[in-house]
């Protein structure tokens, strides 16, 4: 009989109340390849974390990992959110920080961290160059981890993982941020190592998966339920459409037909050149998808129009009537628009309950730190009502798995009604029903007139209301195009 | 130049040492209006230099950099960081006749020779703010009549300043006048809007005055600031080793132990820190914290005695002119303390054990913070200003000692807190001699509560919990913190 690699006996985790994991039993064996499915807020990251002894719990976790093998004996998992410190160990980073210049350097090149790494783990520097090729890390080298996007430090973080080629590898999320090449880059990858002998255990939803998986199951009631197929996986429930809140449903007020007009634009870090001559203009009423590979300079273009960059000053920009840099603060540009992102997400104080986190987006801030006035309490409540958040109101953001987390920071963006709405990469994290669930949502939105700027990769996960389309390439504008015939132009 | 405090009478001196008022938000509501339109030139472009302009810049004002011509053309750190953020950079010739408010924001030190290049090439009516007063009020800069001299003090770090700005929020803020510089009126109203600029208002606003800013700052840094945490961190160190303590332990417990220690200071004064610890080992650190209260006082009121005299800032200056030969001494003697170079170890110490195993450090925290509140406010100095420079900056500093240490901690406070600093330490570590020699690794370095029970006298516990809450940096210090934090957390939703 073969020992399993990881065996789970009795396990149970409770967050105060709340009972995650009840009494979980579960064995992988040599030779399996796991994908852990099923709806957001089952206990998956609650699991994977135990496994890799992050978590404390009751019963028993046990390995028998493999002293002969020439894989490193370990148990290595790569977190869906990743956090690092700066030089100094704390980490009272912003998200902005990475557009703002110091000649100090604040945190670790990514050569810095990957050399410490390899030291610490004994790995040979031959052995990544691979990896750094297809995730696109060769000219990153010198880049400070602050620099780095949310979709760059997961990709550091699979690189990592995948140079270490532990015994036991799980990772959380393992597509988040990344476009369709590196997916099946990743994929292929994953096949090989299933090859060499890592048990893999990855937590996804996703459609595409590596064809090394044989085995899947789902946390059901806080117990491991196995089943046959990726399809067997249950969904969430389909939430019930319901109409927006009275105060969305009419045009919100637009302060110039042309929003963003942007001339000639250049961005560079140094010698690197990060947006080369763009021109674009966005009017009300249109919805873009802005679309490009990992590093083409999206998140950068959006800094741009929502105030957070620093080189806007030395640009040709007018946003909403206004030119940039005569007199506006970015309060006035920011009380115009509404955004998230994966940044924005990952830097938000996760300490705000959810009523707070909501109410923030009256004042664009990444907290409460007002009182609100009668009407912002008013329309707080009809939002929370509208996405069913009634209920988790006190809770802190940071207690709310990953999904629900996205739809709370998408109630924030919009509960001001803002003229313009930036949605870089929204559905990140989410699984099949929300992402359908959301999208509707915005489709709803844009009935009223709603200006829009999207960003996503994958056609799947678009909302329907898509009417222009600018696509970015290496810092350049690729192509611009209207969107007629929708499901061919929209994937990339 | 004439130190400006003692040509003042008595009364007058009283009267600007006495200025502390807790803005009301309502104070701000005319926004950065009077510096809109206006052009600004930010002098030195080091971490607050930079912030504060990005900040300013933010809030839709006008901002450039002067640098000194070596500067600009060996590309240095200060004109890379204004460059790289596309800020407009230029000589002092260049700009400085353009500017309707200058910022100086370089070292200390430099202002002499900064003010003396850059006032005579003001225009006629402009401002000129500072950060610090010591230029002013120690060294007797004279101003041209013509110039309105305001001061804006963000009470944290510049990268602090850019943070919370962006978050939304702000840094408390110390703001003032100076009472020979203000022809026009407008110093207030520009003090304001600079603040406003910055996001200082939403977090708390000080209005003080130039000789109330550097006499309390100047004791706060140089005693319970610095001078006690290097002192507090260097005894408990040895007196670990000498006991017997592994010495990786020992040296991870003291370097992150002020700032674990501190933190609970931050979010409830020194009754919230005291109250960290278990009865029976808040009685023993009640206990050892008047004893090294009433050791320390005199050493408390020489330094306040030195400041208000001048007498400090004359030797520290004499010591400037000396090629700063106390300084360097002192510094890498520092350097050489077997704390320093000992790495901390690789044990993990929970957040509780630091408590539990370095009751001595809070001991050491209580008596500092007090003892320094109290000969501030003795002196004529306000509470809201003494509790800014005592208790409030107090976590911020531990923070440095975590980071790197006591060498860290020198390099980042300004040359004058450091001076300062190796003067109280050289002073009080013979003062604690004879105290050291009753200190055993129950209150420093094992965790007080093994093997006793927890039994404390109910009577005894009340009395010493009221003593703590009733001071008045408690109570002060309950009302700022009230203010500042209306802040972080408003629950009403």
């Amino acid at each position: 009989m073969v020992d399993p690699v990881v065996h789970i006996a009795n396990l149970t985790i409770q967050y105060g109340k709340d009972t995650v994991l009840h009494g979980l039993n579960w064995q992988i064996f040599p030779g399996e390849q796991w994908i852990l499915g099923g709806p957001s807020g089952t206990g998956k990251t609650t699991l994977a974390k135990a496994i890799a002894g992050q978590l404390k719990y009751e019963g028993t976790i046990a390995f028998h990992l493999d002293p002969n093998s020439p894989l490193p004996a370990k148990i290595h998992y790569v977190s869906n959110w990743f956090q690092f410190t700066n030089l100094e160990g704390d980490r009272n980073f912003y998200y902005q920080q990475r557009y703002n210049k110091f000649a100090k350097n604040d945190t670790l090149t990514v050569f810095a961290e990957l050399k410490h790494f390899a030291q610490e783990e004994q790995l040979s520097f031959d052995n990544v160059r691979s990896y750094l090729t297809i995730f696109g890390f060769e000219n990153f080298k010198d880049q400070q981890l602050i620099e780095l996007s949310s979709g760059e430090h997961k990709r550091l973080q699979l690189i990592k993982a995948l140079w270490l080629q532990p015994q036991v590898l799980i990772i959380d999320q393992p597509y988040t941020g990344l476009d369709a090449q590196s997916r099946k880059d990743l994929n292929q990858i994953f096949d090989q190592l299933a090859d060499q002998g890592v048990s893999l255990l990855l937590i996804s939803n996703d459609d595409e998966q590596p064809n090394c998986i044989n085995r899947f199951a789902e946390i059901q009631d806080g117990q491991i339920v196995i089943r046959q197929s990726s399809e067997e996986l249950s969904r969430g429930l389909p939430r019930t459409r319901k109409a927006l809140p009275y105060f969305l449903q009419r045009a919100p007020e637009v302060s110039s037909q042309v929003m963003v007009k942007m001339n000639k634009i250049n961005i560079s870090y140094g010698e690197k050149q990060v947006l080369k001559n763009i021109d674009w203009e966005v009017k009300a009423g249109e919805k873009w998808l802005l679309q490009g590979h990992n590093g083409s300079g999206k998140s950068t273009l959006l800094s741009l129009i929502n105030g957070d960059h620093p080189q806007a000053y030395a640009n040709d920009i007018h946003l909403f009537g206004k030119k940039r840099g005569s007199g506006e603060s970015i309060w006035d540009i920011k009380e115009h628009l509404g955004i998230i992102s994966p940044e924005l997400h990952w830097y938000y104080d996760m300490n705000a309950n959810v009523g707070q986190t909501i109410a923030s987006g009256f004042f664009d801030s990444m907290s409460l730190y007002q009182r609100l006035g009668f009407e912002q309490q008013q329309k707080l409540e009809q939002i929370l009502h509208f996405f069913d958040l009634k209920e988790v109101k006190h809770k802190t953001l940071g207690s709310l798995p990953l999904g629900q987390q996205r739809l709370v920071l998408l109630a924030r963006t919009i509960v001001k009604h803002p003229e313009l709405l930036i949605l870089d990469e929204p559905c990140q994290g989410l699984d099949k029903e929300q992402t359908q669930y959301f999208n509707d949502v915005i489709d709803d939105l844009s009935k009223s007139g709603q200006t829009l700027i999207y960003v996503g990769h994958f056609q799947t996960q678009l909302p329907t209301c898509i009417d222009n389309k600018i696509v970015l390439e290496k810092g350049e504008v690729k192509a611009v195009t209207e969107v007629i015939h929708k499901n061919e132009a929209l994937s990339t | 130049m004439a130190n400006y405090f003692n040509t003042l009478p008595l009364r007058e001196q009283l009267e600007q040492l006495s200025h502390a008022e807790f803005m009301d938000n309502t104070e701000f509501t005319d926004g950065v209006n009077a510096l809109k339109g206006k052009k600004i030139v930010i002098v030195g472009c080091g971490a607050q230099g930079l912030n504060q302009g990005l900040n300013l810049r933010d809030s839709g004002l006008d901002v450039s950099y002067a640098l000194r011509k070596e500067a600009i053309e060996q590309k240095r750190d200060s004109w890379k960081n204004a460059t790289d953020n596309n800020f407009n950079v230029g000589t002092y010739e260049e700009l400085i006749p353009t500017a309707d408010l200058v910022i100086n924001l370089t070292p200390d030190k430099q202002h002499t020779s900064v003010i003396n290049a850059v006032m005579p090439l003001m225009k006629e009516g402009a401002t000129l703010s500072y950060s610090h007063g010591f230029n002013i009020v120690e060294e007797g800069m004279q101003i041209r009549k013509d110039i309105t001299v305001i001061m804006v003090a963000p009470k944290c770090p510049g990268s602090e300043v850019r943070a919370e700005y962006l978050r939304g929020f702000g840094v408390p803020t110390l703001i003032a006048v100076h009472p020979e510089n203000d022809p026009q009126g407008k110093g207030w109203a520009e003090a304001k809007a600079y603040c406003v600029g910055t996001g200082g208002h939403k977090a708390g606003v000080l209005k003080s005055s130039f000789v109330a800013e550097v006499k309390s700052d100047l004791m706060g840094e140089q005693t319970i600031l610095c001078g006690l945490l290097q002192t507090g961190s260097i005894l408990s160190f040895d007196k670990m080793i000498e006991k017997g303590i592994e010495a990786g332990y020992a040296s991870k417990l003291v370097q992150y132990g002020v700032e674990v220690i501190t933190e609970a200071l931050k979010h409830g004064g020194v009754s919230g820190m005291m109250d960290r610890l278990s009865n029976p080992a808040k009685v023993k650190a009640f206990e050892i914290s008047e004893e090294l209260k009433d050791i320390m006082r005199p050493l408390f009121q020489k330094h306040q005695d030195d400041i208000m005299s001048g007498h400090f800032s004359k030797t520290m200056m004499e010591d400037w002119a000396n090629g700063d030969a106390n300084l360097l001494k002192w510094r890498a003697e520092t350097g050489e303390t077997a704390f320093e170079k000992t790495p901390a170890g690789d044990v993990k110490i929970n957040e509780q054990e630091y408590f539990d195993n370095y009751t001595l450090m809070v001991a050491f925290i209580r008596a500092g913070v007090e003892l320094a509140f109290e000969t501030m406010v003795e002196a004529g100095i306000k509470p809201e200003s003494a509790y800014y420079e005592s208790l409030h900056e107090t976590p911020l500093i531990a923070n440095t000692i975590a980071r790197k240490k006591l060498f860290e901690m020198n390099r980042v406070i300004s040359d004058t807190a450091e001076y300062g600093c190796y003067l109280f330490d050289q002073a009080c570590k013979p003062l604690l001699a004879d105290f050291m020699k009753t200190v055993d690794t129950d209150i420093v370095g094992k965790n007080f509560n093994e093997g006793r029970d927890a039994a404390v006298d109910n009577a005894q516990l009340v009395v010493i919990n009221e003593i703590l809450r009733d001071h008045p940096v408690e109570i002060v210090g309950r009302k700022l913190r009230k203010a500042m934090t209306a802040m972080k957390a408003i629950k009403t939703v």
